[in-house]
């Protein structure tokens, strides 16, 4: 298999404090509304406590990108080195294609540039060796990168409850599921 | 954007796009890559050391990068094994901060308190108009005790001691003084050790079990989580207490909910069960310890499992099955959050805790220890703070009492500053008398998120003649100001920071210039200075002239130098240093600072101070409404900080009152209703949520400011009630912050 970066969610070290999100957020400075990383609670059928588990989700970097398949312009890459699919806003005529066939939402639309952006895994920073800035800044090593070509499956699932199950895009992000202390309650 | 040069296939299949051959591909997989950007490059930026001076654990250190004189990002300092290249939530947004929109950019004066007719004044016109208060003020009274100031814990840079040195320069003012934060249990580990010092957090990887008792760092201390987990992948046990399902509880092994403030009862029941089980450490107890004997003898007449069981709501087979473990494991240590200190029973509750740890030996050990915070990295010169009275100033005659982070050696002055308790605000403006408090300066604190009885705090604050806030954003206590100024955020001024927490010493240099008109607190007090002494020669004696740089440089000394193993502050531009510990571990010598020099189960100067000489069970405070109601932190936020910023709230919408479903069927509330929560203090308005986390005697709201028209404020609901313990070490007891009640209904 060909080099295929991923982002690794650790849900059983996962303690949904946002620093990804927001880590992302002091990088890129997204205009108001526009998040490339969101941390969602899972809801209480799949963790049976509200806001106790989550998911740390951004762009999945897919095999077979819907956002690149359907933009007009070319705008989409996936790069052949790592597998990172970059949207180049250059190129983009913000007609909204990517947005709407994202399985995953991962792309969003920026009023101000009118064109739309996603999560580029931080390439530049890949390309000089050094980790996307959310995963650098958790503080637990829930959010890792790997590469899903060396990867040795052990509990990585790919479609944990909650997440959409899209096998034409074939996302890249792998997930450890939570789990439960034994809990003494009144 | 630079293009890569290397001609390679990339290259080749952009040649080919620009002809349209890329149609010609079998697959989209090979659309060429046009304008690949270049690699990140450090060389592009001027790097910067911060510290972040929050009231946090973690006091993370900070790599900020600048471009063009702004700050482009920021991240966690890798040279600190504890930041670890990261920081927090909150950390993260700091980016924004000291570019918000709503940041108060000029000093402002309000014409009537709340009417939100702010205009902007240049600095002259405010320091004269501050400075002729103050001269007033001594004029009329004979002293300046009319004078008060309100400072804590907004912005832990060492140099920011300048504003309580700004108040000595002008005479003898009156202080308020005291923790809402964590004074029971200071006096606590006080009486039983004679100091409160804990081991190296890094450490807790080390232990084999590890209780983390009303203590919630997944939110408050997310560094220390990546410890607790390490242990755990050790095959450490982790055993969270909380009333409050909390995240730190989601990630243990076992989670305890015991009846809130109930810690004491459930500690002794533990130490019961270790005493009759033969688990003590006899060689800690006899060689290192006092007053054993007598702690066992009140165990025995006492307590008993099912006792404790009874009072904690915890079964007594869990109880028995926990202690053991504990007791057997070696290390086994626990973490005290300063949470469960904040009840009318939470120093003699930390005292039990306390004694957990010591009878089984975990004391003075690595990867053990009772760790609650430190203070053993604070030996600055405090040179901001210790400044000199005018000639001739007149203050308060007996002995006031000083303030935690006080490190001023004790004065033979004929006055002092007269001492008021922080943790009553409201009551002692209101009770104050010759002179009556007519003047608030406020700064590194946001009296109106964080003190008690907001209500009682609205009707003080108007008896005021004048109040002075220095602040970024126009917060709620800023409302009820008359004059505000701008503060310069960390990136805009020199200082050093420390952590009560961990072991690392970082420096905070000036990364970008202040914006608009922003200074930092000690040259707030040089302004002043210089004003004071145009109106009235020899009224101030604070420098009129600093350079943050200079004043942060007079903050070293040789045993900071020594104890970090630096031989110079400019060192730390490098990067933050770690104390040279010999070990991890706190009293590794288990010689403790105690009047026997034991650690002392039984504590004859906790008696004398009016509590029991053993940690004995303390009844908690009565109920006074439906409902048990916590307020404990957020994790967007620290106490009032962070939550306005346009940043968080992409992330942090709304406030909400946190309700058990059960409970909320019996009143007929449905998730998402608008409630009103109200109890004897007054009344909030917010949306609920139902969740099980929290038990169905209970409310929770996280503590928080909302800004932006946002009327939450908890405080409206917290009275002032004392805590037990805090008035020994601190200065004044803490308050009993989680012994509180209220009601609920639909609205
Ligand atoms: S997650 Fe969406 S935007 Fe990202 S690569 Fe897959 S399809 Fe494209
Ligand atoms: S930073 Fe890490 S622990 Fe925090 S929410 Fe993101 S993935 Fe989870
Ligand atoms: S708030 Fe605490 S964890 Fe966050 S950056 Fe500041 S010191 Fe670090």
């Amino acid at each position: 298999m060909q080099k295929q970066y991923a982002f690794l969610v650790d849900s059983e070290r996962c303690i949904g404090c946002f620093t990804c999100a927001m880590a992302c957020r002091n990088y890129y400075h997204q205009e108001e509304g526009i998040i490339w990383r969101q941390v969602y609670p899972l809801a209480e059928e799949i963790y049976p406590h509200r806001e106790r588990a989550f998911f740390s989700l951004a762009c999945n970097h897919c095999a077979n990108p819907a956002c690149l398949n359907v933009c007009p312009v070319n705008a989409y890459t996936k790069r052949e080195k790592d597998g990172v699919v970059v949207h180049h806003q250059d190129k983009c005529i913000g007609c909204g294609n990517c947005i709407r066939s994202c399985p995953y939402g991962a792309p969003k639309y920026n009023p101000v540039a009118k064109r739309a952006e996603k999560c580029s895994m931080c390439h530049e920073r890949l390309d000089a060796d050094l980790k996307p800035a959310c995963v650098q800044a958790c503080p637990t090593d829930a959010l890792q990168l790997i590469d899903l070509a060396e990867l040795h499956q052990t509990n990585e699932v790919q479609y944990p409850a909650g997440f959409p199950k899209m096998e034409s895009v074939n996302p890249s992000t792998r997930f450890i599921l939570p789990q439960m202390p034994k809990m003494v309650r009144r | 954007m630079t293009m890569k040069q290397t001609y390679n296939r990339r290259q080749f299949l952009k040649g080919l796009a620009a002809v349209g051959a890329t149609a010609l591909l079998p697959c989209r997989f090979l659309v060429p890559m046009n304008a690949e950007a270049a690699a990140f490059n450090e060389a592009e930026f001027t790097i910067f050391r911060n510290a972040c001076p929050r009231n946090c654990y973690d006091t993370c250190s900070i790599k900020t990068y600048v471009k063009d004189g702004v700050i482009q990002f920021i991240e966690g300092a890798p040279e600190s094994t504890y930041t670890d290249g990261g920081l927090c939530v909150k950390g993260y947004s700091y980016t924004r901060r000291p570019y918000s929109p709503d940041r108060i950019k000029y000093p402002m004066m309000q014409d009537g308190r709340r009417s939100g007719k702010w205009r902007r004044v240049s600095w002259d016109e405010a320091l004269d108009r501050i400075a002729k208060k103050i001269l007033e003020l001594k004029e009329k009274d004979g002293n300046l005790l009319g004078m008060g100031m309100t400072k804590y814990s907004g912005n832990f840079g060492i140099t920011n001691y300048g504003v309580e040195g700004m108040m000595s320069s002008l005479g003898y003012t009156t202080r308020f003084v005291g923790t809402p934060c964590w004074p029971a249990g200071i006096d606590a580990q006080n009486y039983d050790m004679g100091n409160m010092w804990c081991n190296d957090p890094e450490d807790m990887a080390k232990a084999k079990y590890i209780i983390v008792w009303g203590a919630n760092p997944a939110w408050c201390s997310v560094h220390s989580m990546k410890y607790i987990m390490e242990a755990k992948r050790r095959g450490a046990k982790i055993v969270v207490i909380d009333p409050v399902f909390t995240q730190t509880a989601a990630k243990g092994d076992v989670y305890w909910q015991p009846k809130t403030s109930t810690d004491g009862a459930l500690a002794l029941g533990m130490a019961k069960h270790i005493l009759d089980s033969g688990l003590v450490n006899q060689d800690f107890v006899n060689n290192y310890s006092y007053g054993f004997e007598d702690f066992a003898n009140y165990l025995n007449a006492n307590v008993t499992v099912e006792w404790a069981a009874e009072q904690t709501g915890i079964p007594a087979k869990d109880i028995k099955e926990v202690a053991e473990e504990f007791a057997t494991a070696d290390p086994a240590t626990i973490w005290i959050g300063y949470g469960m200190q904040r009840h009318t029973n939470g120093g003699a509750s930390v005292r039990s805790i306390d004694a957990l740890v010591a009878m089984t030996g975990n004391i003075g050990k690595e990867g053990g220890g009772a760790r609650y915070g430190q203070l053993q990295t604070w030996g600055f010169n405090y040179h901001a703070l210790i400044q000199k009275q005018p000639e001739g100033s007149k203050g308060f005659v007996g002995n006031a009492a000083k303030g935690e982070f006080d490190f001023t050696n004790g004065t033979e002055a004929q006055y002092s500053d007269r001492t008021v308790n922080i943790n009553k605000t409201a009551q002692v403006i209101l009770d104050t008398k010759d002179p009556a408090i007519k003047m608030l300066w406020v700064s590194c604190k946001n009296p109106f998120a964080q003190d008690f009885d907001r209500p009682k705090l609205e009707k003080a604050f108007d008896t005021l003649e004048m109040v002075v806030t220095v602040d970024q954003f126009f917060n709620e206590t800023v409302a009820n100001s008359d004059i505000v100024l701008p503060v310069t955020t960390l990136f805009e001024e020199w200082t050093v920071n420390v952590s009560y927490w961990h072991y690392w010493l970082s420096i905070n240099e000036q990364a970008i210039k202040p914006m608009h008109e922003a200074k930092s607190n000690i040259e707030i007090a040089a302004a002043l200075s210089q004003k004071m002494n145009a109106l009235s020669p020899g009224s101030c004696t604070f420098p009129q002239d600093i350079d943050t740089k200079e004043w942060m440089a007079k903050e070293f000394n040789k045993d900071i130098y020594s104890y970090f193993g630096i031989a110079d502050w400019t060192e730390l531009r490098n990067g933050p240093v770690k104390a040279k510990l010999k070990t991890s571990a706190a009293w590794p010598d288990h010689k403790f600072d105690t009047p026997s020099g034991k650690y002392e189960f039984k504590s004859e100067l906790c008696e004398k101070n009016g509590h029991n000489a053993l940690p004995a069970f303390k009844e908690r405070r009565k109920h006074y409404a439906a409902f048990r109601l916590l307020t404990p932190h957020t994790k967007f936020g620290i106490h009032s900080q962070f939550i306005n910023l346009d940043w968080m709230q992409e992330y942090d919408k709304e406030p909400f009152v946190y309700m058990h479903p059960n409970a909320a069927a019996k009143k007929g509330i449905a998730d998402q209703d608008m409630v009103r929560v109200f109890n004897k203090v007054g009344e909030q308005r917010v949306r609920v949520k139902l969740t099980d986390n929290v038990s169905e005697d209970c409310l929770l709201m996280y503590e928080a400011w909302f800004g932006k028209g946002n009327t939450f404020n908890v405080q409206n609901l917290v009275d002032d009630e004392s805590a037990d313990m805090g008035a020994f070490k601190a200065g004044a007891p803490g308050v009993a912050i989680h012994d509180q009640f209220a009601d609920i209904e639909r609205i």
